[in-house]
């Protein structure tokens, strides 16, 4: 008995379950109180009931209002307790009953179902592990995870999720980033490679070395930017905050006037009960969580309501080409020695040149150059944007750069290398020349392969409506005219130069195109500000993408582009609706009201399925289906998972 | 000493909630700010522990209605 006695009390003392028992409650007495005087004809035993029914309910609706009463504060529960107390004093218990039991039970509903609409950022909140288990004085411990020290040696065992950011120092996996990235193919992992807290470890044992716990961890950095950006509010929701301050105040002081005009208590009533625009003040907010929320959940950061907005207009696509359409890992595809020089020195001289400056296409001349032995120290470098670099490499004077660079430095090319250089272009590759102390002694071809599923990208885009696809390059016009022929963009602008991009960018939003920029490099950078919409990409490995870009891709995958922009699109269709629906509600009530049509339980059933259907024409839209499901995608994550299974076995 | 303390609730369903929980914190001896994010569900307390324990923060977020829970982040 005791042991009941408790167990009911734990129950009621929490909020989320005390709501249900009292809905339960108050509905059974309700439903008696309806059999009592429909089936057997006992008026006064359903008076009883219902008048038991409103207090059990309404018990608790006014120690709310109380409570925020006392800390001044106005709250919507005040009036739902003055309006039932009115009616039961002037005997309508039928009104009280309905109305308390139809607040507690839609707020039951509606805790449960705004509980879903956050749930995408639930998903992410729950991959960050509790604890975690750490080597200290050789044996394993296990702490909170927050609580491991920068530095510790962290284990993860085969199906656990990986509770710190890190560096792997012993063993390897197959470690699933779904949760961050929204991949579903696990990615191998070995000493070396870096593992992102919330990352679960498929199969093997890992060791890791602790670079960030807690709140300092990419996942963190995630959800707190997910947050930021749903708390950010859109213009419509800042004018409906402004109109609910209003709405409220003025609907009292009507029913105020109503009833003193009127004489009509039951009126001034039905109005206190209609007097809380619920639907209307959550009609974006849960469009906007909802959609942030489904963008998350697929590794796709939008940076606010207003971003979704802008994306949603996109008609215009700019991209770079080198990291964004290609991999941006160019290969040395081709080595011409010019003028009775070696293959080796040549690769020696320009790997030295290059090796000052972090420039994507120089790196694989550097590794080439190392085959050959260790590198001399230039006496003195000169890196050169948009051209190449030039330096003075044991008393010479070397070149490495494009045409431009030749050019400006006075070398002659000759017609038979203006022909070696024709077929490299032709070829697709990006010319690499080089001089020493004035002659051309080498010419070096670089390649660089399109992204995987790219194409079906750029046909997707143009499926959900992107009129325009450009290509913005620094590279050289076969290069890129390769590239993107293979990808399927027919207009390419190659040859810029960052001030170039920027200018174009201004072009087109000058000839009313809404732009959106897909970008990584720092030379991207000025385009990326100016376009209406800034997307970056691989944001997981770079906080600076994370916290510049509008849109920011967390994994290397073009086609989480259409999906940005079919989630932007459908949210703010969404939005439009919940408003339709919130703003009928609220014309229909008070038409309602004051026609007669609606009393005191109608009122009170509008205005909370109104809430409810609000709130589920939100949750439509984590259900926007995922569009990594183009080209082969789908059998990529099907072999991965075989491999993985075989791994396991 | 105050520290800052990060709950969440998975229940607010109107924004109405929002003044109601944050003058019932403020309301608490030790409580300096509270502010409560409607969308994300998030609750931020600077409080003094000794004065106002997260399980007092917790209690009197219950007591408007709402059932919280403190997080790491």
């Amino acid at each position: 008995m005791e042991g009941m006695i408790s167990n009911i009390r734990s129950a009621l003392a929490h909020p989320a379950s005390r709501r249900l028992w009292l809905t339960i409650g108050s509905g059974a007495m309700i439903l008696a109180g309806l059999i009592a005087r429909y089936g057997f004809g006992q008026i006064e035993v359903w008076r009883v009931l219902m008048i038991a029914a409103a207090l059990f309910a309404g018990w608790d609706i006014a120690i709310r209002a109380w409570r925020a009463l006392r800390v001044k504060a106005f709250s919507i529960e005040l009036l739902v307790t003055v309006a039932a107390v009115g009616a039961l004093i002037i005997g309508e218990v039928w009104e009280a009953a309905a109305v308390t039991f139809l607040f507690i039970f839609g707020g039951w509903l509606e805790a449960r179902t705004m509980g879903q609409t956050r749930g995408a950022l639930k998903a992410l909140l729950d991959a960050a592990p509790a604890t975690a288990t750490v080597l200290r004085e050789g044996e394993p411990v296990e702490v909170p995870a927050h609580m491991v020290q920068l530095g510790e040696s962290v284990l993860v065992k085969a199906g656990q999720r990986i509770p710190v950011d890190g560096e792997v120092t012993e063993g390897s996996a197959a470690v699933s980033e779904a949760a961050i990235t929204g991949e579903p193919m696990p990615a191998e992992k070995a000493p070396g490679s870096h593992v992102h807290a919330g990352t679960i470890a498929e199969n093997g044992l890992l060791r890791i070395r602790a670079t960030g716990v807690g709140a300092d961890t990419t996942l963190a950095r995630i959800i707190h930017r997910v947050e930021e950006a749903q708390e950010e509010k859109a213009p419509a929701q800042r004018m409906i905050e402004r109109f609910a301050q209003w709405y409220t105040p003025s609907i009292i002081g009507l029913a105020v006037v109503a009833f003193a005009v009127t004489q009509d208590i039951r009126l001034a009533l039905t109005l206190l009960v209609v007097g809380c625009p619920g639907a209307l003040v959550i009609s974006t907010s849960v469009s906007i969580v909802a959609g942030i929320g489904r963008a998350a959940r697929s590794g796709i950061l939008i940076k606010g309501g207003q971003h979704l907005e802008s994306a949603g207009r996109i008609d215009t696509l700019a991209l770079d080409k080198t990291g964004t359409l290609t991999e941006g890992k160019p290969r040395l595809a081709t080595v011409i020695a010019l003028d009775g020089m070696g293959e080796d020195e040549l690769l020696r001289l320009a790997a030295t040149a290059e090796a000052g400056s972090d420039h994507p296409l120089g790196r694989p001349i550097v590794e080439a150059g190392r085959k050959q032995g260790p590198l001399p120290t230039p006496e003195s470098l000169d890196e050169r944007a948009g051209m190449g670099i030039s330096a003075r490499i044991e008393g010479r004077d070397v070149a490495a750069g494009n045409r431009r660079l030749m050019d400006k430095l006075g070398i002659a090319l000759g017609t038979e290398n203006e022909a070696g250089l024709g077929r490299l272009l032709k070829a697709g590759q990006t010319p690499i020349l080089v001089a020493a102390d004035g002659k051309l002694i080498g010419l070096l071809g670089m390649s660089d392969t399109a992204r995987e599923g790219a194409k079906e990208a750029i046909v997707r885009l143009r499926d959900i409506g992107i009129s325009r696809v450009v290509m913005l390059t620094g590279d050289q016009q076969g290069a890129a005219q390769a590239i993107a022929r293979e990808v399927g963009i027919d207009e390419v602008h190659a040859g810029l130069m960052p001030e170039d991009k920027l200018d174009l960018i201004r072009k087109m939003k000058a000839d009313g195109a809404h732009v959106a920029m897909v970008g990584d490099g720092i030379n991207d950078a000025p385009a990326l500000a100016a376009a209406d919409t800034s997307i970056a990409m691989g944001a997981a490995g770079s906080d600076v993408a994370i916290e510049t870009a509008d849109i920011a891709l967390l994994k290397d995958d073009l086609g989480k582009i259409p999906e940005a922009m079919a989630i932007s699109r459908a949210t703010l269709g969404n939005m439009r609706q919940n408003l339709v629906i919130a703003l009928v509600t609220v014309a229909g009530l008070l038409g309602g009201v004051f026609t007669g049509h609606i009393h005191m339980a109608g009122g009170m059933l509008v205005h909370q399925l109104s809430v409810l259907i609000v709130i589920a024409n939100g949750m439509r839209l984590l259900r926007v289906p995922n569009a990594a499901a183009v080209g082969g995608n789908d059998s990529r994550a099907v072999a991965a998972r075989q491999a993985v299974a075989a791994a396991r076995s | 000493m105050t520290q800052k303390t990060i709950l969440r609730s998975d229940e607010l369903s109107c924004p109405s909630c929002v003044p109601k929980i944050e003058k019932a914190l403020g309301a608490l001896p030790g409580v300096e700010k509270a502010e409560v994010k409607f969308n994300s569900g998030k609750i931020e307390v600077e409080h003094d522990p000794a004065q106002a324990s997260v399980e007092a923060l917790v209690e009197a977020i219950r007591g408007t209605g709402y059932e919280a829970r403190p997080s790491a982040f």
